[in-house]
């Protein structure tokens, strides 16, 4: 994980949650985590893949949800259904896209894969060999955390289980 | 979600799972999901870009997947420790790099991410808008269920990130260049 793929995420959590949800957050320390996550009431993954490539969780309470989805929709919501999670899973989609085009400015391109949804706290989301930089971040509102487990590819070509077998020629 | 992406995957594992197991695949039936569902105790997550694009999950439980990667490194496993984790989730990897070279031979080339790891069962997993197809692989050891919640992706938009809600700059529409 380099600490450069860190500033674009955060520029774009201060730019899109100021945007739909007229919020400031701050931003708290951060640390670098190996063992696996340990999932908040809701978590939203996304895969990047590209010259940057990895997963990004957002993790949050029920409660910060709740007050994100009622602030971006401008009404009060008290129940997670499935029009406040696709609400959540899209401000993370914008935030991780609005990082990925900084990214991209930087030099690093890369794709984001749709966002997935996770619900129910105490379960684990282990990123395996990437490690993951933890962002804390607080608000008026409620806390959210941010964790980039990202890698940079050195040679950005398709990777062997997909070089594809070419077709013999044709003898006729 | 397309139905001619499953074959790929299907395909894939079973020949993975000869490979890696000396384990002989079938699959269960077939279903279209929409709603969040509730994991497997082991879930492997892989997300997919390019000209089709999405999650690939497969679910499990704890026993079948030491039994699993007890078999393809030789070896017990008590628990699922790190080594265990890695190699369900190459497990998962190998199956969908492998589905991807096929579904690329097919006119949809992707690239996958690494795997992430997903532990606990009771939580519940949503694709959201994506409909999921779901099917189990059964073999001696266990089932293993794959559930793809992919789409082909637009035309004029593969490979780009579409940024829908929010628009910054006027002259741009969000695709990265």
């Amino acid at each position: 994980m380099n600490v450069k793929f860190l500033n674009p995420f955060i520029d774009a959590v201060y730019e899109v949650l100021e945007a739909e949800t007229s919020l400031q957050v701050q931003r708290g320390s951060l640390s670098l985590e190996t063992d696996p996550y340990l999932t908040q009431d809701v978590t939203v993954v996304i895969g990047m893949v590209g010259q940057i490539e990895g997963s990004v969780f957002y993790g949050m309470s029920y409660t910060m949800a709740l007050n994100l989805v009622s602030r971006m929709m401008g009404e009060a919501y008290e129940y997670f259904d499935t029009l406040a999670q696709s609400g959540i899973a899209e401000l993370g989609n914008v935030i991780t896209g609005r990082a990925s085009i900084k990214l991209a400015d930087s030099g690093y391109e890369a794709t984001l894969s749709p966002p997935t949804l996770i619900e129910g706290a105490d379960a684990t989301i282990s990123t395996l060999d990437n490690p993951r930089l933890v962002v804390p971040l607080t608000s008026e509102v409620g806390d959210m955390v941010i964790h980039l487990a990202l890698r940079e590819r050195t040679n950005f070509s398709l990777s062997t289980p997909q070089i594809e077998t070419p077709a013999a020629p044709s003898l006729l | 979600m397309n139905v001619e992406f499953l074959n790929p995957f299907v395909e894939a594992a079973r020949d993975v799972f000869l490979a890696e197991t000396k384990l002989e695949v079938t699959r269960g039936a077939i279903r279209l999901e929409a709603s969040a569902f509730t994991a497997d105790e082991v879930t492997v997550l892989i997300s997919l870009v390019g000209e089709v694009r999405g999650v690939v999950l497969f679910g499990l439980s704890e026993a079948t997947c030491l039994a699993l990667v007890g078999r393809m490194m030789s070896q017990a496993f008590e628990t699922l420790d790190p080594l265990a984790q890695s190699g369900i989730a190459e497990l998962g990897n190998v199956i969908t790099g492998r589905a991807s070279v096929k579904l690329s031979e097919a006119g949809f080339a992707s690239n996958i991410s690494p795997p992430t790891l997903i532990r606990g069962s009771g939580v519940t997993l949503s694709t959201l808008e994506f409909k999921r197809i779901s099917v189990p692989l059964i073999n001696e050891i266990g089932e293993i269920n794959v559930h793809l919640a992919l789409e082909q992706s637009p035309v004029d938009r593969q490979g780009e990130n579409h940024i829908p809600i929010l628009d910054f700059d006027s002259d741009k529409d969000g695709a990265v260049p």
